[in-house]
């Protein structure tokens, strides 16, 4: 199991992977800023009392953004190989709302639907 | 450590050999005796609910203890049962099937069979220490939550442990079929078998978590004072119904899905055919998985969600029997005008068909909401689930210790006895629980643990109480077969069945601690078929002979497995006798221990894991020359 | 005995250090197997949130709109959000097999993080001075194991990346160590991902 599995690279091959990881670098930076100005919004929004049912469905937009640049991003899913990560990943999101949803709505709160 | 060194070993070796293996096929017998023992002690369950229902006003159980018995029958036949047994399959099978040296995690795998067995006796010292749980398989929070003393406790302790086994154990077998395929071996070429096994880990991934999640829950109310399902402090017990199954229909799912690989494999070689609509097999399967998670509310029909909400999870149950049908179709063209032998597991897998889509109609049945309100929480139910579990599961298991005993242990077990323990099985089964759709349908509620005399239920379950018997006779002749085959030791050489289709019969028997010499060359669906038919006869390796890297043992999962262990008996007592505590557990006497108990345990598990990440466990190489050395003695054996 | 070969010199470096070998890559497609199963069992006890939200025995309790301060879950985020972002600066580095300043970089993602623990222990204190606590109701039970699941996770993420500043210390970087690296900084990213709904679900949807 220990052995190798990628040949090695060549000087020039390095270099432009160098170049490469220092401009996704940037593109992390980006969407790092990009994140804190999402948070930074919604917040916002709540502390100035906007109305309820508006923030709430452009808070809860802000989230899945968010969570989908640190997936992309952050956790690489945006690079090759990922498929079984981003299957998992849709799933387990799918499953979740379907959860969430049950739990709002069918657990004897409030009238049977 | 060749199979002759093996040999000469004293008892104590060959058990420290087994407490820190980490080799699938160990692992597989691992499972296999301890999934054979809970089968027991479930099968011996299930005839004490027999006889004390065998006739009216019975008093052979009391009704406290009948409570015990039907919760710990239901509870240990899925959970250390059937679910253990079909990962000793799988681990017996998948990465022989695939083309793979071991699994993915190796000691994940150890990990997770010694989590289940120490959850497995956690679950059963109840009986010596206070009392079975006794509110069901089920344990709805409302009953669970009143049931006085720890029986409930040693359910949510002993589940949640062993939970975390199988858990492990999912994880590990879809990562080892993602990653770890031999040349060649696509998705598509993979033998169902392993498909079921891929999804089923997958469904394990996914329903575990949320078992998890309902039996903390239950935990924290039950032993450390919080209020989720104390209706009078703010708590809902319809939670805990959804969160249990929302693991639960996943659950049934995770058990079928194998059965039904194991029977899709014995159709194949027993027919002498390729399997028919294999893709659609693939897809079927994958289509069972996914909608398996989208009707978990079927169960809760009558609570009183709403017609909107029962509506659509009705549609959703029905769906699912698109799919299985036409796996049930692609069974009988399977067979349909193959040249068929009828070996014992053929025998199960043919019985299998009509046992299972009984159970399978009397399910699309109680999917109409309506109708459910009749059938609910009658024998119609216990009927039901038992064609699908018994018809479906047990039967893929009994055909699957026929089928790869061969392969696990290097014998054959005796047909003859075999047939017999089939006829005794197939007719007692069916005696035992046809009988029981009518008993429902007359109006027998079930989980009742007696009746009154002439209310017509005489007959009928007499009647079931003579089928179980039959099915106990099978397990005897079952068990007598095996001490035969055992006492006889007579080996059997490599593809013992003579048919033999995919991978894992290209293996010379006993199976190499390696597997595989060379890693072998796919090139299609049945590859060994494929071998076979171009006059090979055995598989083209992938690549040359050298040294390989193999995993190194470890006792690290014993002991993690067993700080849990401890760890459990301190949060059982924790809330013993304390203020806060419910009212079931609020007059039992004070434990001042429990709390370091419940520290040291948790101690133990977390120094073994600092222990494993610290250490380098960079495994081991096995040379050339030794496997030069074991090809040269099989050739001799062969002559 | 074949010599082990996770030691790679400079020159041969691998572009995916973290999957360049079969254990790197099990590693790899185990661990985002594994993050399936916690999104289900974070739903899980989200759903058990929304459904015991402001449900109290009796209405001298507080609810979630009187305890809950949007700038200490604001820090607390920024906090959180920052150490994900360092995490990615270890991971770079563990790339580009620079040893050194991932460990820097590592150490960082854990002040971070237990900057963000030390605020959420605060937190609790507070909450349990004004009567909220895992006993007091059924809002309370479920407020303290969403956020206290997610809590132990940080508990846990922290000694993980801490084990492995320690344990790496003398071995340095090699395809070996460098998987365990990728796999804890994808853990410490999807810490950051429930906190994100944690804060949008639970703080800001609960003050409105």
């Amino acid at each position: 199991m220990g052995d190798l599995q990628e040949k090695p690279m060549t000087e020039t091959q390095l270099r432009n992977l160098r170049r490469q990881r220092t401009k996704e670098m940037r593109l992390q930076l980006t969407g790092f800023s990009f994140m804190i100005f999402l948070t930074f919004m919604a917040f916002c929004m709540v502390a100035l009392e906007f109305d309820p049912t508006f923030i709430m469905g452009i808070v809860i937009l802000f989230a899945f953004i968010q969570v989908a640049l640190q997936f992309y991003y952050f956790m690489h899913m945006k690079d090759k190989g990922h498929d079984f990560a981003k299957l998992f990943m849709v799933l387990g999101l799918y499953f979740a709302i379907a959860f969430c949803v049950t739990f709002i709505y069918i657990v004897w709160i409030g009238e049977p639907i | 450590m060749s199979e002759a060194t093996a040999k000469k070993r004293g008892i104590g070796s060959t058990i420290w050999e087994y407490m820190t293996t980490v080799d699938h096929k160990k692992i597989a017998i691992l499972y296999l005796i301890a999934g054979g023992f809970f089968f027991a002690l479930g099968g011996i369950e299930a005839m004490l609910i027999r006889l004390q229902l065998a006739v009216p006003n019975n008093d052979f159980l009391s009704a406290g203890l009948f409570n015990e018995v039907i919760t710990m029958h239901g509870t240990t036949m899925i959970f250390l049962a059937a679910m253990p047994l079909l990962f000793a399959f799988m681990n017996a099978t998948v990465p022989l099937q695939i083309g793979a040296r071991d699994v993915a995690f190796p000691f994940l795998n150890s990990l997770g069979v010694w989590l289940f067995i120490f959850g497995g006796i956690f679950l059963n010292l109840s009986w010596f220490l206070g009392g079975a749980p006794d509110a069901g398989w089920t344990s709805y929070a409302s009953l669970s939550i009143a049931s006085p003393g720890h029986g409930i406790d040693f359910y949510a302790l002993g589940l949640q442990v062993s939970g975390a086994g199988t858990l492990i154990s999912g994880i590990n077998f879809v990562t080892t079929i993602i990653t770890m395929r031999a040349p060649g071996m696509t998705y598509m070429r993979m033998p169902l078998m392993t498909w079921t096994s891929l999804v089923a880990g997958v469904l394990i991934v996914f329903a575990f978590p949320p078992l998890t999640a309902g039996l903390f829950l239950l935990i924290f109310d039950r032993m450390f004072g919080s209020s989720f399902f104390l209706v009078e402090a703010g708590g809902n017990t319809i939670i805990w119904e959804h969160l249990f199954w929302i693991f639960g229909h996943p659950e049934v799912y995770i058990l079928i899905l194998p059965a039904f690989g194991i029977f899709s494999e014995i159709f194949a070689t027993f027919a002498r055919k390729r399997l028919f609509g294999y893709s659609a097999m693939v897809f079927a399967t994958v289509l069972i998985g996914f909608f398996g998670f989208m009707v978990w509310a079927h169960h809760m029909f009558t609570v009183g969600l709403g017609p909107t909400a029962n509506a659509i999870f009705a549609l959703a149950t029905m769906a699912i029997a698109v799919p299985t049908g036409i796996k049930i179709f692609n069974w009988i063209f399977t067979i349909w005008g193959g040249s068929i032998e009828f070996t014992t597991p053929m025998m199960y897998a043919l019985a299998f068909i009509p046992s299972f889509v009984m159970g399978g109609v009397t399910g699309v049945m109680q999917a109409v909401a309506p109708a459910d309100y009749q059938y609910h929480d009658s024998y119609f139910i216990v009927a039901h689930f038992h064609y699908v579990i018994v018809g479906g599961v047990v039967f893929a298991l009994l055909a699957g210790l026929h089928y790869y005993w061969p392969l696990m242990f290097a014998t054959m077990l005796s047909e003859k006895l075999g047939k017999v323990e089939f006829w005794l099985f197939f007719v007692g089964f069916h005696m035992t629980f046809l009988i029981q759709h009518f008993l429902g349908l007359w109006g027998m509620p079930r989980r009742v643990f007696t009746y009154l005399d002439g209310q017509g239920y005489n007959a009928a379950n007499l009647i079931s109480t003579i089928g179980a018997l039959l099915m106990a006779a099978a397990v005897i002749t079952l068990v007598i077969n095996i001490i035969i085959t055992v006492a006889k030791n007579q080996r059997v050489g490599r593809d013992p069945w003579g048919d033999g289709r995919t991978l894992e019969w290209s293996l010379p028997l006993p199976v190499p601690y390696y597997n595989f010499a060379q890693l072998p060359l796919v090139r299609g669906l049945d590859a060994f078929w494929i071998e076979k038919k171009e006059g090979n006869g055995e598989m083209l390796p992938a690549e040359s002979l050298d040294d390989f890297h193999m995993p190194n043992n470890s006792i690290i999962p014993f002991v993690m497995s067993l700080g849990l262990f401890i760890a459990s008996f301190g949060a059982l007592y924790f809330a013993s006798g304390k203020e806060w505590a419910i009212d079931a557990v609020a007059d039992l006497p004070v434990r001042p221990w429990a709390f370091w108990v419940l520290v040291i345990g948790l101690a133990i598990t977390f120094i073994s894991m600092i222990t494993r990440s610290f250490k380098d466990d960079l495994g081991y190489y096995v040379t050339k020359e030794e496997v030069l050395r074991d090809l040269e003695e099989q050739e001799r054996g062969a002559k | 005995m074949a010599e082990m070969k996770y030691n790679v010199p400079n020159e041969q470096w691998p572009e995916h250090p973290e999957t360049a070998t079969l254990e790197g890559k099990n590693k790899f497609v185990g661990f985002w197997t594994f993050l399936g199963g916690e999104t289900v069992l974070f739903a899980s006890l989200f759903a058990t949130y929304m459904a015991l939200k402001d449900s109290v025995p009796s209405s001298d309790h507080m609810l979630a709109a009187d305890l809950f301060h949007l700038e200490l879950a604001f820090v607390m985020t920024m906090l959180l959000l920052t150490s994900s972002l360092t995490s990615v600066y270890a991971v770079y580095h563990m790339r580009n097999n620079n040893f050194s300043k991932m460990q820097l970089w590592l150490a960082i993602t854990v002040l971070l993080g237990a900057g963000f623990l030390a605020l959420e222990i605060y937190e609790f204190y507070e909450y349990v001075h004004l009567g909220h606590t895992f006993r007091s109701s059924a809002f309370g039970s479920a407020f303290y194991i969403l956020i206290g699941t997610h809590g132990f996770h940080v508990i846990i993420g922290l000694i993980w990346i801490t084990g492995l500043i320690i344990r790496n210390a003398t071995r340095g970087l090699s395809v070996y160590t460098a998987a365990k690296v990728n796999t804890a900084a994808l853990y410490w990213h999807f810490i950051d991902v429930v906190w994100v709904f944690i804060f949008t679900i639970v703080y800001l949807l609960g003050v409105i």
